[in-house]
């Protein structure tokens, strides 16, 4: 009866959340607290797939669940919400009926890292996706290796384990589990012979802290390394990108599958395998999944393209605190042929906590865009003293680079004045800032 | 002059932009007229720390503390010859355990360099929160962030008198960080240099001072430094005065 009355609760507050346009993980904390084991009163279906890891989490998940559906599968994932444990409970309980029951044939888990082991204490995954690790809101995670410590006790020993082969860090969760499926990059054009970035992460080993060698990098540390001291190196793959061209906007899957790329970045290859690799797992026809995420443009708003203005702007969404994630975008803009304008904005580093750490913008490779086609480079918010400081130390021309701490008066400005391609790199905290001043296009 | 600075495990220890902090004391320096030298070292390399005028090491993961820790020893006898001889130092983040008596964590207790009677240990608790405080060597206020899994005990005379906002080494509002002479550490990122200009002032008068060099006045500035400084300690003063 209890069961029936949280779940109850949970639906009603979950409607009257919609009603009032705010999704929320409320409902399924406002449940956890009435019934802290209400999700081992529940029945969930047989197969539970969980993704986590620093980078692509929610792009992963949502085009798993694309292509579980274009399979005919019935699929409950946390798509509103949050990715802790109140955001889960709220995506099961209102999606299962009176009597608990979910409905679905897969649950899909996109988890945050270090509150894995606090969501998988009610279920455990069949499938486990990790996709990366980097220093990643070190202000709030501490480093990748103490989340890698937080993620180590959330592994059960029967699920199996997707892991991306190409990360030295992540690859250490095979030690001592024996289920284990591992996805790849194979060497291509837009690989380099060692890794790139201001900061090393994979010079020694996580495992005994020798040296390591790197056969090729794809970006950062993600490549082929072998430790010159324990011999910890990347594993073979059984699923693999086996060709990509970000210029040409293609990869090939297992040398047959042709992808074309809707986002021409490194990021979204690897979201791409790691959905097409779990996909497989659950027995999904290469050609279903193929048909699904070939041009298949992401829903959740990490690229919105809009004008202002003279300016054709593209945003890209970059997580602040995430010097992987501005390298992986600023790459992406380096790599285009057209002039362009480039803005950064930094005006609150975290939209859910306050912090004047900025200490993050060192690990970013802003050289990245010492390129002649971007020629200008906007750095906006509160925060524009400590870019301009970071940019002060680049070889970019300080000619190029303008600082505004007022981002109404910079959009007000640039309504009337100028024009071109606009490139703006930024994160949730501070996107609809600049957004909200501009014209969306459909 | 030229200044010969020791930079010890550029990639072992390099978390939260800790190079950043040699980045701006090259710039100092060279602003006030002096070239600048950095020598890296990667464990198991030799290096001659005789004419050192600076040496530094950046904050690192727990298990990359313990590689430097096990190679770092070899130097215990010239770092406190150094230190001895006040040649300036910054050991940030877990680097600053390393001049305690010992580290000690899950798996047992490391001896380390010793050169003051503090220890460090370690727990999966971590403590990261923003910083504001005050330091005895001038009356502006320190400000950055702190990300640690340790508390530290027995220091004598911490860098940062009092954090108004923040941890210190053992508790909440406590001394944060060590000063033995001339050698500071301190598990502040920001990093440390680039976010306070009167601490870079500091130690580039202390570098000047014990090769004979008067500092130029006016001091020089690095451009968006000080607007920086400003902006962080409106922030978190109005933090702690809540």
């Amino acid at each position: 009866m209890k069961k029936f009355f949280v779940i109850l609760i949970c639906k009603m507050i979950r409607f009257v959340g919609k009603l009032t346009g705010r999704g929320s993980s409320l409902p399924g904390k406002v449940a956890l607290r009435l019934c802290p084991d209400i999700l081992t009163r529940v029945q969930l279906p047989k197969r539970i797939i969980a993704v986590t890891g620093s980078n692509g989490k929610t792009s992963t998940v949502e085009m798993i669940a694309a292509i579980l559906r274009a399979d005919g599968q019935r699929v409950v994932y946390n798509n509103e919400g949050s990715n802790q444990v109140d955001g889960v409970a709220t995506a099961i309980l209102s999606c299962c009926s009176f009597s608990g029951k979910l409905d679905a044939d897969v649950l899909l888990v996109e988890s945050d890292e270090r509150y894995a082991v606090h969501s998988f204490r009610y279920f455990r995954p069949t499938e486990f996706v990790i996709t990366n690790l980097y220093r990643d809101q070190l202000t709030r995670n501490g480093h990748s290796e103490s989340v890698y410590d937080a993620i180590a006790p959330a592994i059960h020993p029967d699920t199996k384990l997707l892991l991306n082969a190409d990360d030295p860090l992540v690859s250490c969760f095979a030690k001592g589990h024996d289920n284990v499926k591992w996805f790849g990059l194979d060497r291509c054009t837009l690989s380099s012979d060692a890794p790139t970035g201001v900061y090393r992460d994979g010079t020694y080993c996580p495992l005994c802290k020798a040296p390591m060698t790197y056969e090729f990098a794809h970006y950062n540390h993600i490549g082929a390394y072998t430790c010159t001291g324990c011999g910890h190196s990347r594993h073979d793959t059984d699923y693999a990108v086996t060709d990509a061209d970000l210029e040409q906007g293609v990869l090939t899957i297992d040398g047959e599958v042709q992808v074309h790329l809707a986002l021409r970045s490194i990021y979204n290859v690897y979201n791409i395998l790691a959905a097409y690799a779990v996909c497989r797992e659950c027995g999904v026809s290469s050609e279903t999944i193929a048909q699904v995420i070939d041009n298949y443009i992401l829903k959740n708003g990490r690229v919105v393209r809009f004008t202002i203005g003279g300016y054709d702007g593209t945003l890209l969404v970059s997580k602040h605190e995430n010097s992987v994630a501005y390298d992986t975008n600023l790459r992406y803009v380096a790599a285009l042929k057209e002039p362009c304008t480039v803005m950064v904005i930094l005006d609150a580093v975290s939209r859910k906590y306050f912090t004047s750490e900025t200490s993050w913008l060192w690990d970013i490779d802003f050289d990245l865009l010492n390129t002649p086609q971007v020629e200008k480079i906007l750095l906006v918010g509160q925060y524009c003293h400590d870019l301009a400081l970071r940019f002060s130390f680049t070889g970019i021309d300080p000619e190029k680079v303008e600082y505004h701490a007022d981002i109404n008066a910079l959009a007000e400005k640039m309504k009337v004045e100028g024009a071109g391609k606009l490139y703006v790199v930024t994160c949730f905290s501070d996107r609809q800032k600049f957004l909200s001043h501009t014209q969306k296009e459909a | 002059m030229n200044c010969k600075i020791i930079h010890f495990y550029p990639h072992l220890m390099n978390l939260y932009g800790s190079y950043a902090n040699l980045t701006v004391l090259r710039r100092y320096l060279e602003l006030l007229g002096h070239s600048v030298d950095v020598v890296t070292v990667a464990p198991g390399e030799e290096v001659n720390l005789s004419d050192a005028d600076f040496i530094f090491m950046g904050a690192g993961t727990e298990r990359s503390q313990k590689a430097a820790l096990r190679d770092f020893r070899r130097f215990a006898d010239d770092i406190r010859t150094l230190a001895d001889s006040g040649v300036p130092m910054l050991f940030c983040g877990t680097a600053m355990e390393l001049l305690g008596k010992s580290i000690t964590d899950e798996q047992g207790t490391y001896e380390a360099l010793g050169l003051a009677d503090f220890t460090a240990v370690q727990s999966a608790r971590r403590q990261v929160i923003d910083v504001y405080g005050h330091t005895e060597l001038f009356d502006a206020a320190i400000v950055g962030f702190l990300n640690k899994s340790s508390v530290i005990s027995g220091v004598e005379r911490p860098l940062l008198t009092d954090c108004a906002l923040g941890w210190g080494n053992e508790k909440s509002g406590g001394g944060e960080g060590v000063l033995i002479g001339n050698v500071m550490g301190s598990h502040l990122t920001g990093p440390l240099l680039v976010k306070n200009p009167r601490l870079l002032e500091h130690v580039a008068a202390i570098i000047c001072s014990r090769r004979g060099e008067a500092l130029s006045t006016p001091l020089p500035r690095i451009p968006h430094m000080e607007e920086s400084y400003i902006a962080a300690e409106q922030q978190l003063r109005l933090r702690s005065e809540k």
